[in-house]
C-alpha cells in the first residue's frame, strides 16, 4: 500500500490548492454582479437550452478534422522519444504516416471542409 | 528492433497496395469523374493485392511487428479471399450509380479501405491489431450502407448499423480489456501461454463470452443478427453483395483463429459459445427467411444460417474443423455475391420476389444462373453448396456433435423450401411485368460468371478448390 501514498498526496496537494485559490479569489477579488456574470457559463452555448434545439452540423465537422491532427500529435510524441534509435526508417515511417494524413487534409480542403460559410 | 519492422512491412504488402490505392483515387476523387477510373484502379490494386498475398506463398509462418501481425497459410488464403470478394464486389458496381451527389471514386475508396481492415484482420495475432483491422472495415461499411443519402430506407439501415455495430463494438473492446487485465498481455500467443492450466474463473467465461459475442456480431449470427437484414435492405445491392461475403469471411477467420490460438486452453467453454450460436444461426435464419418478400431481406437471413452452418466447423476447436470452415467460407463467398448480383442485374425488380416470377420465359440464361445459385445455397450436390455444407457436418460429426448435425442437416431441408420458392416463381408462374428486364452490362456478367464458374467447379470437382484451405 506505501507506494499509492504518493497518489494520495498528490489528490490532497491538488484539492487544497485549488481549494485555496477559489477562497483566495472569493475573498480579495471585487465583486461587481450584473446579470449576465451570474449566469451559469457553458462555452458556446446556451447552458438552458432544449435537447430539441438544433447545432449546426458543422461543428461535427470541425470536431473530425480536430481529431485528425491531434491524433498526429499525439503519434509524434513518442515517436521523438525513440526517434534516434529508429534511425532512418523511423524517418521514412513518419513521413509515411504523415502523407497519408496530408491526403486525408488535401482531401478535406478540396471538398471545402475548412471553408465556414 | 529494425530487421522486425522490415519483415513486418513484406508481410503487409496486400494491405499496402490497397491503401496505396485508396489513396490515389481520395487524390483523384475532384479530378476524375465517372466510374470506369475509379474501377479500373480498384480492380487492379486488388488483383496486385491477392497476388502478392499468394505469391508469397511460402509454406513457413512468417511473424512480424513483434508478433502483432503473422503470414501463414491460413491469413493468405483469406487475404485471396478478400482480394476475389472486393474484385466482384467492384465488378457489380459498375452499374448501378451509387449516388449524384456522392463521386464514385469515394465509394471506391471505401471499399479498398474495408478490404485493406479485413485483411488486417485475419493476419492479426494480437488483439489490438484485430480492433484496429475490424473496426477499419465496419467504419467503412456504416458510410456505405448509408450512400443513398434521399432513400429513408437507406438511412435508417445505416443509423440502425452504426448504433449495434457501436455496441458490439464495445462489447468486443471489453472483453480485449478483461482478457489483457488477466493475462497482462493482448498477443494471442502470449493468452494461450496464460491461460494454460487455468480453468473456469468467471472473468475469464466474461472476457471469451464478450470477445465471441462481438466477434459474432461481425459475421451476423443470432442472437447477434437483428442489423443485417435492415442494413443489407438499405444498402445498395454492390454493397450488400459486398457485406454479406467478404467482412463475413473476415469474421470466420478471426473466431477460428482466436479460438484456436488464444483461447486454446478453454476450449470447452468456446465451443460451447459456438454450438449455441451455430445451431441458434442456423434454425432462426432459415425459419425467418421463410417469411420475406424482400428479395434482400431473404438472402439476409439466408446468410444469418450461412453463418451458423459455417461456425459448425469452428465449434470442435481443432485445426480439421478451422480447414472445413475455411473451404465454407471460400464457395459462400462466391454463391452469395452470385445471388446478390442477380438482384444488382434486375434492378429494383430484383430486391422484390414477385419481381421474380416468370423470369425463366423472359431472360432464360438470368434464370438458368439464378437457378444455380439457389442451388447451391439449399446445398444440392454438383454445386459448391453441397460441398460446403459436407464438410462442416463431416466436421461436425467427427466432433461428436451429432445433434447438432442432425439439425443442420433438418434446417438445409427447410432452406431447401425457401430457395425453391424463388426458383417456382421463376419457372412456373407468369410474368408479372410484360417488360423484360434488360440484360446486365458486362462487369456485371463478368462477375455473375465468375461466381457461377466457381459455384460448379467447386461442386463437381470440389478437390481442385479444397485443396487450398490447409489451417498452418
Amino acid at each position: 500500500m506505501i507506494e499509492y501514498v504518493g497518489i494520495a498526496i498528490f489528490f490532497v496537494l491538488g484539492a487544497g490548492i485549488v481549494g485555496l485559490m477559489l477562497f483566495l479569489a472569493s475573498k480579495l477579488g471585487p465583486k461587481k454582479p450584473t446579470a449576465v456574470k451570474m449566469a451559469p457559463f457553458e462555452c458556446g452555448k446556451d447552458p438552458f437550452d432544449l435537447p430539441l434545439g438544433k447545432l449546426a452540423v458543422r461543428f461535427y465537422l470541425i470536431a473530425i478534422l480536430f481529431i485528425l491532427f491531434d491524433v498526429e500529435v499525439v503519434f509524434l510524441y513518442p515517436w521523438a522519444v525513440v526517434y534516434r534509435e529508429l534511425g532512418m526508417l523511423g524517418l521514412a515511417e513518419m513521413g509515411v504516416f504523415l502523407g497519408i494524413l496530408l491526403v486525408g487534409f488535401v482531401y478535406a480542403w478540396e471538398n471545402d471542409a475548412l471553408e465556414w460559410k | 528492433m529494425k530487421e522486425q519492422m522490415i519483415q513486418g512491412l513484406g508481410i503487409l504488402h496486400p494491405e499496402m497496395i490497397l491503401t496505396g490505392a485508396a489513396l490515389v483515387l481520395l487524390l483523384l476523387a475532384k479530378r476524375v469523374r465517372g466510374t470506369r477510373a475509379a474501377l479500373g484502379v480498384t480492380i487492379a490494386a486488388a488483383l496486385a493485392a491477392g497476388y502478392s498475398a499468394w505469391g508469397g506463398a511460402s509454406a513457413e509462418t512468417v511473424s512480424g511487428f513483434s508478433g502483432m501481425i503473422v503470414q501463414d497459410g491460413y491469413s493468405q488464403f483469406f487475404e485471396v479471399l478478400i482480394a476475389a470478394a472486393l474484385i466482384l464486389g467492384a465488378l457489380l458496381s459498375a452499374k448501378s450509380e451509387p449516388d449524384e451527389e456522392s463521386t464514385p471514386s469515394e465509394y471506391f475508396v471505401l471499399l479498398l479501405l474495408a478490404a485493406t481492415g479485413m485483411m488486417l484482420a485475419v493476419s492479426a495475432t494480437d488483439l489490438m491489431t484485430l480492433y484496429l483491422g475490424l473496426e477499419l472495415t465496419t467504419l467503412c461499411s456504416y458510410i456505405l450502407v448509408g450512400l443513398r443519402i434521399e432513400n429513408p430506407t437507406a438511412n435508417e439501415a445505416a443509423i440502425k448499423y452504426f448504433l449495434m455495430g457501436s455496441f458490439a463494438s464495445a462489447l468486443l473492446l471489453f472483453g480485449i480489456s478483461l482478457t489483457y487485465g488477466m493475462t497482462s498481455t493482448t498477443s494471442y500467443a502470449g493468452i494461450s501461454a496464460a491461460l494454460m492450466g487455468q480453468s473456469s474463473d468467471p472473468l475469464l467465461l466474461m472476457a471469451v463470452g464478450l470477445v465471441a459475442a462481438g466477434l459474432a456480431f461481425k459475421v451476423s449470427a443470432v442472437p447477434f443478427h437483428s442489423w443485417a437484414p435492415d442494413a443489407y435492405q438499405g444498402a445498395p445491392s454492390p454493397v450488400a453483395a459486398f457485406m454479406a461475403s467478404g467482412p463475413k469471411a473476415a469474421g470466420l477467420a478471426v473466431i477460428g483463429r482466436i479460438s484456436i490460438q488464444a483461447f486454446e486452453s478453454q476450449d470447452e467453454m468456446m465451443s460451447l459459445i459456438l454450438i449455441s450460436i451455430a445451431a441458434l444461426s442456423i434454425v432462426v435464419g432459415s425459419v425467418l427467411a421463410l417469411s420475406q418478400t424482400n428479395m434482400k431481406r431473404l438472402l439476409a437471413y439466408s446468410s444469418i444460417a450461412h453463418a451458423g452452418y459455417a461456425l459448425m466447423g469452428l465449434s470442435g476447436g481443432t485445426a480439421a474443423g478451422a480447414e472445413s470452415t475455411m473451404t465454407y467460407a471460400f464457395f459462400y463467398v462466391f454463391m452469395t455475391i452470385g445471388a446478390f448480383g442477380m438482384i444488382v442485374a434486375l434492378g429494383e425488380r430484383g430486391e422484390r420476389l414477385d419481381g421474380y416470377r416468370g423470369l425463366a420465359t423472359q431472360r432464360p440464361g438470368m434464370a438458368a444462373v439464378m437457378l444455380l445459385f439457389l442451388l447451391a445455397l439449399t446445398g444440392i450436390p454438383l454445386t459448391a453448396g453441397f460441398t460446403a455444407k459436407f464438410v462442416v457436418i463431416l466436421s461436425a460429426v467427427k466432433a461428436g456433435e451429432v445433434s447438432l448435425a442432425i439439425l443442420a442437416v433438418l434446417c438445409s431441408v427447410i432452406s431447401a423450401f425457401i430457395y425453391m420458392r424463388v426458383a417456382v416463381l421463376m419457372y412456373m408462374s407468369d410474368p408479372e411485368e410484360e417488360v423484360a428486364p434488360a440484360a446486365p452490362g458486362g462487369m456485371v456478367k463478368a462477375a455473375l460468371a465468375v461466381a457461377a464458374l466457381v459455384t460448379l467447379v467447386g461442386g463437381v470437382l470440389p478437390g481442385v478448390l479444397t485443396d487450398w484451405a490447409v489451417f498452418t
